[in-house]
């Protein structure tokens, strides 16, 4: 009988303790940062999408417009490296707020720019910030922290000309995220912010991490 | 057919006392539950709590309207086949006239008294006036930034669509998102470089407008430690929704001095292009061509 009882006993502890490690070990689990593809994103940056070279939308009913091109719905995968390719064919403009002209929230806290100088010869190399008064346009993420300058063609380049950035930033868990331009490129709008800069498909877009 | 009797008013009287009386402390420790998200500051403090009394005195009012409209709904109703007769003739009653008059007189000079107490206690009365301005005033237009010693200057500045802040203690530093440290009074400088937005931190007690041109001040000390959330609170465009930062910060005071620095650090290379700091810009161009 005390045999019994022990052997009883001792198999509802075994069974209790496996159950416990059992539900603990999954209780106790924490996912780690989940890998995914590296995510190349090539768009095009214009002054008018109906004279683009790469993507032109010449029935566009606004051809006159600034946008990105060939979309601005980008879909990337969670927790991935998004590299970016920006073809920037667009004459400066100037920032509002200078500020936005330091490149924030990229992988390397820098940008790649492929450019004209002055003299219209091609340099390149990697920048931080750039001449306020010398952007373009911007390419901003702001939930994710992520704000680059885009460097406008210098009035020297020749014809057909086009910066090209590039640079790489992370993405998080799923969600979505609207990317934006603070540079007042809508001309004809109120302070430049309304036309295209209020339009899918234009200077407005999202990024859809999923 | 038949026609309703008057009843004695007593068993009314009883029948209303009762469930009031249940109605209004089930409803008192219901309010007992409420947080207001709003403490995170002395003076959203001191306006929560003021809400919170209000709630508490409110309450048997508000109870006692809604059993007396269920009751009489249901006791004083027309029945199937009942003849419709007029009620009987009211001829008044001082004692009960006397009572609510009285009772009434005292619940509105105690919400009067408490609600002029907390606005015009030297710090709630800053914030809510900022609130004030919010709604419909005009802010001060020009002023020059006042030096005002121990207090922490913060410079918010709106734009489509995304706060950003300027530290002029710190050399005029911008950031994009906002830490504060706890203990320390804030003078507010809230203005925008494109159209009207509203600044709100609702965990701080306090919203301002933010319009171009304008230098609209209010303080407010953060009280402990915690996050909050901005917002803007006047729909300003397409992204208006997304205008909206989540990692606002009330921290120690050493960690501030921290964070202040890092951001300096950061932002040194494009410090020399910022405009120098003033209460508000006329940043251009205002569109592309102009």
């Amino acid at each position: 009988m005390g045999a019994r009882l022990a052997w009883v006993t001792g198999g509802v502890i075994v069974i209790v303790i496996a159950i416990v490690a059992f539900f603990g070990y999954f209780a106790l689990q924490r996912p780690g940062p989940l890998k995914g593809p590296a995510t190349d994103i090539h768009l095009e940056v214009v002054a008018a999408v109906g004279s683009a070279l790469e993507w032109p939308r010449p029935n566009d009913p606004h051809p006159d417009w600034v946008g990105y091109l060939p979309t601005t719905v980008l879909r990337v995968p969670a927790n991935s490296t998004i590299n970016m390719t920006i073809d920037q064919e667009d004459s400066a403009t100037g920032l509002r707020n200078p500020f936005w002209a330091r490149v924030q929230g990229t992988t390397t806290g820098s940008m790649h720019v492929k450019y004209f100088d002055d003299k219209g010869n091609p340099q390149e190399g990697d920048m931080t910030s750039i001449d306020p008064t010398q952007a373009a346009h911007t390419f901003a993420i702001p939930d994710l922290g992520v704000f680059v300058p885009l460097l406008g063609v210098n009035a020297n380049a020749p014809a057909n000309s086009m910066n090209v950035i590039t640079f790489s930033f992370h993405t998080p868990g799923k969600g979505v995220y609207h990317w934006q331009c603070f540079v007042p490129c809508g001309a004809k709008t109120v302070f430049g912010n309304g036309g295209p800069m209020q339009t899918y498909g234009y200077m407005a877009g999202q990024l859809i991490v999923e | 057919m038949a026609t309703r009797t008057a009843n004695p008013s007593r068993p009314h009287v009883i029948r209303v006392l009762i469930p009031w009386i249940i109605l209004t402390v089930a409803g008192w420790i219901a309010v007992s539950f409420i947080h207001f998200p709003f403490d995170l500051s002395v003076q959203g403090q001191d306006q929560a709590r003021t809400l919170l009394i209000m709630t508490y005195l409110a309450t048997p009012v508000f109870m006692g309207v809604v059993v007396m409209l269920v009751y009489s709904g249901i006791v004083f109703r027309r029945r199937p086949g009942e003849q419709l007769v007029d009620g009987l003739p009211v001829t008044g009653n001082t004692r009960i006239q006397a009572t609510w008059i009285v009772v009434s007189l005292i619940l509105v000079l105690s919400l009067a008294v408490l609600g002029i107490t907390t606005l015009i206690s030297s710090q709630a009365a800053q914030a809510i006036g900022a609130a004030g301005r919010a709604i419909g005033g005009e802010g001060e237009t020009g002023a020059a930034i006042k030096e005002t010693g121990s207090e922490l200057q913060v410079q918010v500045i709106a734009q489509q669509w995304y706060f950003t802040y300027r530290f002029p203690d710190y050399g005029g530093v911008e950031t994009t998102h906002l830490e504060l440290p706890a203990g320390v009074p804030v003078e507010f400088h809230v203005t925008s470089l494109d159209i009207i937005h509203s600044w709100w931190a609702y965990q701080l007690g306090v919203k301002a407008d933010a319009n171009p041109g304008v230098d609209n001040q209010f303080h407010m000390t953060p009280r402990t430690t915690g996050s909050f959330t901005v917002r803007c609170a006047e729909l300003c465009g397409i992204w208006h929704g997304e205008m909206a930062d989540t990692t606002g910060q009330v921290v120690s005071q050493g960690d501030f001095n921290t964070w202040i620095a890092q951001q300096q650090s950061y932002f040194a290379e494009i410090q020399k292009a910022l405009p120098s700091y003033g209460p508000y810009y006329f940043p251009a161009p205002l569109t592309k061509g102009s």
